[in-house]
């Protein structure tokens, strides 16, 4: 990848944030939030894709763009009222805008007349502003994107920058005369961090008088001992003025305050030459070394008026004192009590800006990888631990604990850099719903809730595809058309709701309308019609609802656009399960229906009780099992097709015996073998009899069909501490097996 | 690291000390030679392209899987990767293998995949010509659908092993 390539794609990363963002906005402004906050947060993001834009070359894109934005600006200056119609314009613009993004993306080109109709509409809507005041604009716009920077300094003195040279500094002499201030300046890290450029700063100076920069460039470690984004630079400036004050000098640095440690100093008239320089020395000296004498003098300019401060750190009445005498003095006035809140304001800075970095995801995985086989090695070194062992190497054990705990808590750290909010996916749906709405001539409203939830990231990749086709479903089949609408007595506007929620180790994501329910007659008619279920066979509601995961399956009286051709909700179910979810519907005639799925919150690792069924291990996700039973305890029951039901808390729970539903031979005594009572999704329970419980562990999921084929009733295998492979029982599939079992 | 390790580690030289012996039979042998790795199944030897072989492991149990057919033995563990281990005796209707430490299973890759299968023994490396591929005669099913050719070396019938046909194209409820 060149160079510019890299670049390339970190504008295209960049994009998509900040396309998130507008839509966020633009959600925000169309429930009526019009607040100038947002649109100043709306004119940074479409000038931010701008500018990018016209580093690259996407010109179409630029020239859409700069419309948008000269409206947005019409808008922020009042000059256009941000009515329903222009916000409706935005949200259209912000969908071109999308567009032109993914087409430079992509490397497609779009159609010449692309995104003109609104750029004409921008332009009408911004006619009726004088031709100058646009190009004023254009001016503007220009002067911020594209002049570059220039080093020039007001006044008739040259900027003097001196050479690199630190032998060179130490010898300078300068003259000091009446009306000369000295100022050392002493940027913190925090201070670039920020994009604060000190080259600003001196020019602001310039514009108060001659100045003279000088770098001090001794404190800069050798190569080796280099960070490249820490501040090794002070800098000192004498400016000459009769007029200037110091609170004049004091307010050009006022934005980078708490960043930066200053000195202001007037030098006095007949001061030798050499004496400025030493003056400064001890507060840029100690400065340099961030000794607690740094953080006091910073925290002395943050406390005390700046006279004061000047007195005191002005060398001329204390002349025959050495800079080294004086340090102590500085540190004295300032009294522990009055330290803390000058140390709260860097903090304070900090809170304000999350820091964050961009990694390759690649790279995390490799982590995420890596802790997967530390926890299985760890679990492996707990195992080996017999009783002998335990009593003879106490110190080994008690390591082992810690390594347990340490391994965890990497684990859990590793997990949360991937887990990301479900906003990213979310965001998206907004426009899936505008143009369905508009296609269908529905009136769909969208409400999301719980967008902050966080969840893998590679299962919010995987959850696009499903949620578009269950919101498209919900549209085109749930969502009744306005008039029939009315006719029932319902809003105009149908809702579509989505939401995201943790519910122990599992999220939760609910799309929900308040449309007309699934139609089962029709369903359950269609079914027959294909063969999906057999002629006689009678099917409770719910699993009428069931039915439309099935493959090839579609009521719709025409395929449309939108949905119809019978693939989708089958994709739904099989992307779910693919990421080790499950899907649940449940509808309401006239009412409206809810689609659930339920998702791990993370793929790589699972939380599993090791049992045993006939001599071979199997585990089983701790998230879905609710309690466990010993068999002669429990309380079974007999139904007539000779399976048998379990009676817990009042409630009868089908019982599946694993031996027999996996066909291996039952060796074990009846009597000693356990009830494993699990949770297959929200409400149904299904109890599953193993021979034995070993125990607890966690385990990395493998798939099965990298090399083979799923098996039903499996979710994938994990490698247990010995070495041998563990297959994964899949509850919900077992559950379902028997469905399939009764529907053949 | 499961027992084993010492005897598949013997193994893997074993192998490597028989390749290295058979190359120079194949630099004679030129282009149109082909290099089997031959293995057996009671009295018969079967062959396999070396190139597809990626690993011989002595037997060490697998996991079985359930609902499976007959000849699927189950899965092992390679180095953090699931493979499946299919029975070849069984796969050819002559019952399953009861193995033992000494049974071998080949892992090759079959396309995408990678697969184990449990034979005998590991007997050697041949170098035959692609010119001696006889056509297996039509007759039975399970023969023309198993093996794609027939090689005699040194007066001993190898059967070429198609390796998609056991491990992809068998019917569901053998």
């Amino acid at each position: 990848m060149s160079e510019l390539d890299e670049f390339k794609a970190t504008y295209f990363d960049e994009c998509s944030e900040l396309l998130l963002e507008l839509e966020e906005q633009f959600a925000a402004i169309q429930s009526g939030e019009r607040t100038p906050d947002r649109l100043n947060a709306v004119f940074r993001a479409i000038h931010s894709i701008k500018g990018g834009a016209g580093a690259f070359g996407f010109s179409a894109l630029v020239g859409f763009a700069h419309a948008f934005e000269t409206l947005l600006d019409h808008v922020r200056d009042g000059r256009i009222e941000m009515s329903v119609e222009v916000t409706g314009l935005c949200i259209r613009a912000n969908d071109i805008v999308a567009d032109f993004v993914t087409a430079a993306r992509n490397n497609e080109t779009l159609p010449e007349h692309f995104g003109a109709e609104e750029k004409l509409r921008f332009d009408a809507l911004c006619a009726g502003e004088n031709v100058a005041d646009l190009e004023g604009e254009l001016m503007e716009e220009f002067d911020l994107d594209f002049t570059p920077v220039r080093v020039v300094l007001k006044g008739d003195t040259e900027p003097v920058y001196e050479e690199p040279d630190a032998d060179r500094f130490e010898t300078l002499p300068f003259q000091a005369m009446a009306g000369h201030w000295t100022v050392g300046f002493k940027p913190h890290p925090a201070l670039y961090a920020r994009a604060g450029d000190p080259l600003l700063l001196f020019r602001e100076l310039a514009s108060l008088g001659d100045t003279h920069v000088r770098a001090m460039l001794s404190p800069m470690p050798v190569l080796a001992e280099f960070d490249a984004i820490g501040s090794y630079c002070a800098w000192e400036i004498t400016l000459s003025s009769p007029t200037v004050t110091e609170a004049a000098i004091r307010e050009v640095f006022e934005f980078v305050e708490g960043d930066c440690d200053l000195t202001v100093t007037e030098l006095a008239t007949t001061q030798p030459t050499a004496l400025p320089t030493e003056a400064l020395a001890p507060a840029a000296r100690a400065a340099d070394h961030g000794t607690t004498l740094a953080s006091q003098s910073s925290a002395l300019s943050d406390l005390v008026p700046p006279a004061e401060l000047t007195q005191k750190i002005d060398p001329a009445p204390a002349l025959p004192k050495s800079p080294v005498a004086a340090a102590p003095e500085l540190a004295r006035p300032s009294p522990v009590t009055e330290q803390t809140p000058a140390e709260d304001k860097p903090s304070e800075h900090k809170a304000t800006g999350v820091q964050s970095i961009r990694v390759d995801l690649d790279k995390v995985d490799r982590v995420v990888n890596m802790v997967g086989e530390l926890v299985i090695t760890q679990s492996m070194l707990t195992q080996q631990m017999d009783e002998t062992l335990r009593a003879k190497y106490q110190e080994l054990v008690r390591g082992l604990e810690v390594l347990a705990q340490t391994t965890r808590g990497l684990q859990d750290s590793v997990m949360s850099i991937r887990a990301q909010p479900v906003k990213s996916v979310f965001s998206r749906m907004p426009r899936l719903v505008r143009e369905l709405a508009g296609k269908t001539g529905k009136k769909i409203r969208l409400e999301t809730v719980g967008e902050n939830t966080e969840i893998d990231k590679t299962i919010i990749e995987q959850l696009s595809d499903p949620l578009t086709h269950m919101i498209r479903n919900s549209a085109d089949h749930g969502i009744e058309s306005p008039a029939k609408r009315s006719a029932a007595g319902k809003n105009e506007t149908g809702v579509i709701r989505l939401s995201a929620d943790q519910a122990g180790g599992n999220i939760l994501i609910v799309v929900e309308d308040d449309g007309a329910g699934i139609n089962r007659e029709r369903v359950l008619s269609v079914a027959r019609e294909r063969g999906v279920v057999a002629p006689d066979q009678q099917l409770t509601d719910e699993q009428i609802d069931q039915l439309i995961f099935a493959p090839g399956f579609s009521t719709a009286d025409a395929v449309s656009d939108i949905s119809g051709r019978g693939v989708g909700m089958d994709v739904v179910l099989s992307n779910i399960k693919k990421i080790g979810g499950s899907v649940h519907v449940r509808s309401i005639t006239g009412r409206g229906t809810r689609m659930t799925l339920r998702l791990p919150l993370t793929l790589a690792v699972l939380d599993v009780m090791l049992v045993k069924v006939s001599a071979t291990p199997y585990v089983i996700p701790l998230s879905s099992i609710v309690e466990t039973i010993q068999c002669s305890r429990a309380d079974f029951g007999r139904v007539p097709s000779g399976g048998k039901v379990l009676r817990v808390r009042g409630e009868y729970v089908e019982v599946i015996d694993l031996a027999e539903r996996f066909a291996l031979p039952n060796e074990a005594d009846t009597t000693n073998r356990f009830v494993v009572l699990c949770e297959t999704d929200g409400s149904t329970k299904v109890a599953l009899i193993v021979d034995d419980i070993i125990g607890q562990q966690q385990v990395v999921i493998k798939s099965l069909e990298e090399n083979f084929e799923r098996i039903e009733g499996i979710a994938g295998a994990t490698i247990l501490g010995d070495g041998h492979v563990a297959l994964i029982v899949d509850v919900q599939g077992l559950k379902s097996m028997v469905t399939h079992r009764t529907a053949a | 690291m499961p027992p084993g390790v010492a005897e598949e580690g013997t193994r893997n030289m074993d192998a490597l000390a028989i390749r290295e012996d058979s190359l120079g039979a194949g630099l004679v042998a030129g282009q149109n030679s082909l290099q089997l790795i031959a293995f057996s199944i009671g009295e018969q030897t079967y062959g396999v392209e070396i190139t597809t072989v990626r690993e011989i492991r002595a037997w060490n149990g697998a996991t079985p899987l359930p609902n499976s057919r007959d000849y699927v033995r189950g899965v092992i563990n390679l180095r953090g990767t699931i493979v499946p281990v299919f029975d070849l005796r069984a796969r050819f209707g002559e019952g399953r293998t009861s193995p033992t430490k000494n049974h071998v299973v080949v892992v090759m890759s079959v396309g995408e995949k990678w697969v184990g299968i449990l034979v005998d023994a590991v007997s050697d490396i041949l170098t035959v010509s692609r010119d001696d591929i006889h056509a297996v005669p039509d007759g039975n099913a399970v023969d023309t659908e198993l093996l794609t050719g027939i090689i005699t070396h040194d007066s001993r019938m190898v059967g070429l092993i198609d390796l998609h046909a056991v491990v992809l194209g068998a019917p569901t409820d053998a």
